[in-house]
């Protein structure tokens, strides 16, 4: 093989490895905690690669007081029933230049997957991941393993109600 | 016929256990609808020049601009000097502007009537900065996030609903003023071009009910 031909197929090997065009979305709960940019469509695209399990999505960001109280008790509960299959997707509606404060916190509260952070205008944002949704932070919803949305709700809650939301689509 | 009636009897009642014990639940805002009147129009609230305000009582010639802002959210303090401005401008126009603070302070603490006051000063605010003291306006209003702003005609009646415009991070960058098409769509007599938009916003942190 002559060096023309090796170093085209080498950069070849590298552009499909490092991908073209659009980053490729992770699967929630890769291992490793990561914050990558995603549209509605991909934090959707994400919720159907998930079907089989239990998935919840939160609609979090730093400075949401309530988005920061509700947080630990989703870990709680995604350590107690990942076994049975639950899934979080976190997505960060964290502004573009606050994407470290994001990770650190999401380091903090012992989150060690793949989440997202919010990329695209609002309206579209809004409204492809649900037209009932009116904007407002900290939004959850619940998705039972066939991928049916059965959830959802704007504002704080607390651990009781995350959890039967959570045991309703496992059951 | 009677077996037939009994198995009816005995699906319906499971489909509707079915339904009560797995039914999908939802728990979103729902906002005043386009063309509503505007609710709570001569709640009494205290503004950050320590003066009584209404609805009502700011009502312009044009129309009446109501926006539930507050002083802590992020949002509002990339969209608030575009408030000011707006606010200021329009009024000047002939439609009333009254912004309203919804939040519990004990829940947001930079939400206190002092600070209020001193961010009027710091933004420059010529319209009426007031509390709703109950959050009963905001729950009239089905505002659940802030900045939110509701426009409504002459006649009392909703004609644009949502957001300020399309970018928080950027005023350079907007690519659609949503309300100032609309305020100057209402001000030409004309229809409003989008009369609902969204935008991301903090939830209001309202009072309890019994405040």
């Amino acid at each position: 093989m002559n060096i023309k031909a090796f170093t085209l197929i080498t950069m070849i090997c590298l552009s499909l490895s490092l991908g073209c065009g659009k980053p490729a979305v992770d699967l929630p709960q890769e291992k490793g905690l990561s914050i990558q940019q995603a549209t509605a469509e991909q934090v959707l695209a994400a919720v159907k690669n998930a079907q089989g399990h239990v998935v919840l999505v939160n609609i979090w960001a730093t400075w949401c007081p309530p988005c920061v109280e509700e947080f630990p008790d989703i870990m709680k509960l995604y350590q107690k029933y990942q076994d049975r299959g639950l899934k979080i997707i976190f997505v960060s509606a964290d502004f573009e230049n606050q994407t470290e404060s994001a990770k650190a916190f999401l380091k903090e509260q012992g989150v060690d997957f793949a989440t997202y952070q919010k990329s695209g205008k609002d309206m579209a944002f809004i409204n492809t991941l649900d037209e009932r949704w009116s904007g407002a932070l900290p939004a959850t919803w619940v998705y039972d393993a066939s991928g049916n949305q059965r959830h959802f709700w704007e504002g704080k809650k607390d651990g009781a109600h995350f959890e039967k939301a959570i045991l309703d689509a496992l059951e | 016929m009677k077996k037939k009636l009994t198995l009816g009897i005995l699906a319906l009642t499971f489909a509707v256990g079915i339904g009560f014990t797995m039914g999908n639940t939802v728990e979103a805002g729902s906002a005043l609808d386009l063309n509503a009147k505007a609710p709570k129009t001569e709640v009494k609230m205290k503004g950050v020049d320590g003066a009584w305000h209404t609805i009502n009582g700011v009502a312009g010639e044009k129309g009446t601009l109501v926006l539930f802002s507050c002083n802590a959210c992020p949002f509002v303090k990339k969209w608030e000097s575009r408030m000011s401005s707006i606010g200021n401008d329009y009024q000047q126009k002939g439609v009333g502007v009254i912004m309203i603070n919804s939040n519990d302070p004990s829940k947001v603490t930079e939400d206190g009537y002092d600070e209020m006051v001193a961010r009027a000063k710091a933004k420059a605010f010529a319209f009426p900065y007031v509390v709703d003291a109950t959050s009963e306006v905001a729950r009239a209003f089905g505002a659940t996030r802030t900045p939110e702003v509701f426009l409504f005609d002459a006649k009392g009646k909703l004609v644009y609903h949502g957001a300020i415009d399309d970018n928080a991070s950027n005023a350079n960058a907007v690519e659609v003023p949503y309300l100032k098409n609309a305020l100057n769509a209402l001000i030409a007599g004309e229809a409003i071009p989008t009369a609902q938009t969204k935008a991301l916003g903090c939830g209001i942190k309202l009072r309890s009910e019994d405040s």
